[in-house]
């Protein structure tokens, strides 16, 4: 099998059975890099057109929310890693990247979240993941590969729960 | 007569030289930012250019040398963008230099001359006034015939300070043949 | 108030099971799929390498999954208004939405229910909201809980 997808996504290589004994494993906590951010917000809100005047108007947010609000499909980004930063040009790939398997390329299947509290601007978001399952190898029309399953905590920095979430991806060798 | 252009997005303004030459000294009303100078957006563009500039990732040092966390210069464009879409339903604004009525298709940079007054800060939410300064005459250059359209952009800090002069020159060419 | 965003609320007592969200239609293009990682910050290539996508067996790139998840929770907020909270969001994906490609939501009432997690009762809709392409293929089911705000505050 020789991947034809560039390796260049940071994936870690390996046999199944080496993914199978990581199962059950859970990362240290990883605190966000950045607070929940209203600018960012206004990009995401312009790019899947949602007028929610929790995200856009600031007095409103205030009244309903106690400030103005992250929409709920934002949770990932508030963790995002950055790709470079002073002294640490490398940073930790997440936890599905470094799951040893022999398939050159991934894709999310689904996504099951749940939210406890709003994520208001200034929260600073801190997650812990947790490999929970890796299927044996299966074919689908993308190609052959393993099922992947995450769970993460999402928490706010005094530790209030935040959102649960399960993810669920196919690494593959495309068709 | 105004077209949007499909390739880039842009709304272009054709006319003649003429035309063009009249909107010298026009200045465009004041126009603020839909974000205040922010870290993650600092922080995501010097992880672009690779910039360890200790006044963008430590707030401890950037505060004490600058009251804040600053903006790279070069972000200052940035601030003023607009956003690709706003439920108050205004259209991204065209650039200036492409309203400038010209025969043109389409324009390429020629050059950006910068000054400085202040530095951006994060929580600073700029605006900008726009002015045609200058349409030069018709000139042939190895991408086509066109024009040279300079403009001057005067950014501001919401406390009226002044932050930044930039001129701009662009080249709008493209037509085949140029009218009168 | 700011013209253009949506303040209309809509509350419980008022919604019926059934009950239809109105349907949203976006036109995706490469610059809407390219805005993916600008505003996400979501670089896996598949969302701004064409080249990457079709290594991947993919025609093209494609939004990424918080695009979806936005574009569902738009959906779901724009029915409910901007005083609901979104408790549960689960999605699958059966195919791709590529750039050159429309969205398509829809979605409806399928459940009103209230609970009491931690003695705080929380009035509640479950929303069945599909995402399809322009040729009606489904792409992501999802199934949404939507806490609403109660007349009748308890």
């Amino acid at each position: 099998m020789t991947p034809e997808v560039p390796a260049e996504i940071g994936l870690t290589f390996g046999t199944y059975e080496e993914a199978r004994a990581l199962v059950g494993t859970r990362t240290s906590v990883v605190f966000a890099e950045r607070a929940v951010t209203g600018a960012l917000i206004k990009y995401f809100c312009a790019m899947v057109r949602d007028a929610n005047a929790s995200y856009w108007d600031e007095e409103y947010a205030n009244q309903q929310w106690g400030g103005v609000i992250s929409p709920p499909a934002m949770l990932l980004t508030w963790v995002v890693m950055p790709e470079w930063r002073p002294g640490d040009p490398s940073p930790a790939p997440m936890l599905l990247g470094r799951v040893p398997l022999p398939d050159p390329t991934v894709i999310s299947v689904g996504t099951d979240m749940e939210f406890f509290v709003p994520m208001r601007v200034g929260d600073r978001l801190n997650v812990e993941e947790t490999l929970v399952d890796v299927s044996p190898r299966k074919t689908t029309s993308l190609g052959e590969g393993h099922f992947l399953s995450t769970e993460s905590f999402y928490r706010r920095g005094d530790g209030t729960p935040v959102a649960r979430y399960v993810h669920d991806l196919f690494r593959f060798t495309p068709a | 007569m105004a077209t949007v252009d499909e390739g880039t997005g842009y709304e272009i303004a054709f006319g003649t030289f003429e035309e063009a030459k009249a909107m010298v000294g026009q200045a465009t009303p004041v126009r603020f930012g839909r974000v205040e100078v922010n870290a993650p957006m600092i922080q995501h563009f010097s992880m672009m250019t690779e910039d360890a500039n200790a006044s963008y990732w430590d707030e401890e040092y950037a505060v004490a040398t600058w009251g804040a966390l600053v903006s790279p210069p070069a972000m200052l464009m940035v601030w003023l963008m607009p956003l690709e879409w706003d439920p108050e339903g205004s259209r991204p604004e065209p650039l200036l230099t492409a309203r400038v009525p010209l025969p043109g298709t389409t324009f390429v940079n020629a050059s950006t001359d910068t000054e400085f007054f202040a530095p951006m800060r994060v929580g600073d939410h700029l605006n900008v006034v726009e002015e045609v300064v200058d349409v030069s005459e018709e000139k042939k250059t190895a991408l086509g015939v066109g024009h040279f359209v300079t403009t001057l952009s005067t950014y501001r800090r919401q406390d009226g300070q002044l932050v930044a002069k930039n001129t701009n020159v662009l080249f709008r060419f493209g037509a085949e043949e140029e009218g009168s | 108030m700011i013209p253009g965003v949506d303040y209309h609320q809509r509350y419980w007592e008022d919604v019926a099971e059934g009950e239809e969200l109105a349907p949203v239609e976006d036109e995706i293009t490469y610059r809407r799929v390219v805005m993916n990682p600008a505003t996400t910050w979501d670089y896996f290539p598949g969302h701004h390498d064409p080249e990457y996508a079709k290594a991947q067996g993919q025609p093209t790139i494609y939004i990424n999954t918080m695009h979806f998840l936005g574009f569902i929770d738009r959906l779901a907020t724009a029915w409910g208004g901007p005083a609901s909270f979104i408790t549960r969001r689960k999605m699958s994906m059966r195919h791709s939405i590529y750039a050159g490609d429309t969205m398509v939501g829809q979605g409806r009432v399928v459940r009103k229910y209230t609970d009491e997690p931690g003695g705080r009762t929380r009035h509640l809709v479950e929303l069945e909201i599909t995402v399809e392409n322009q040729d009606g293929q489904l792409c992501v089911p999802a199934t949404v809980h939507l806490e609403l705000p109660a007349r009748q505050a308890s």
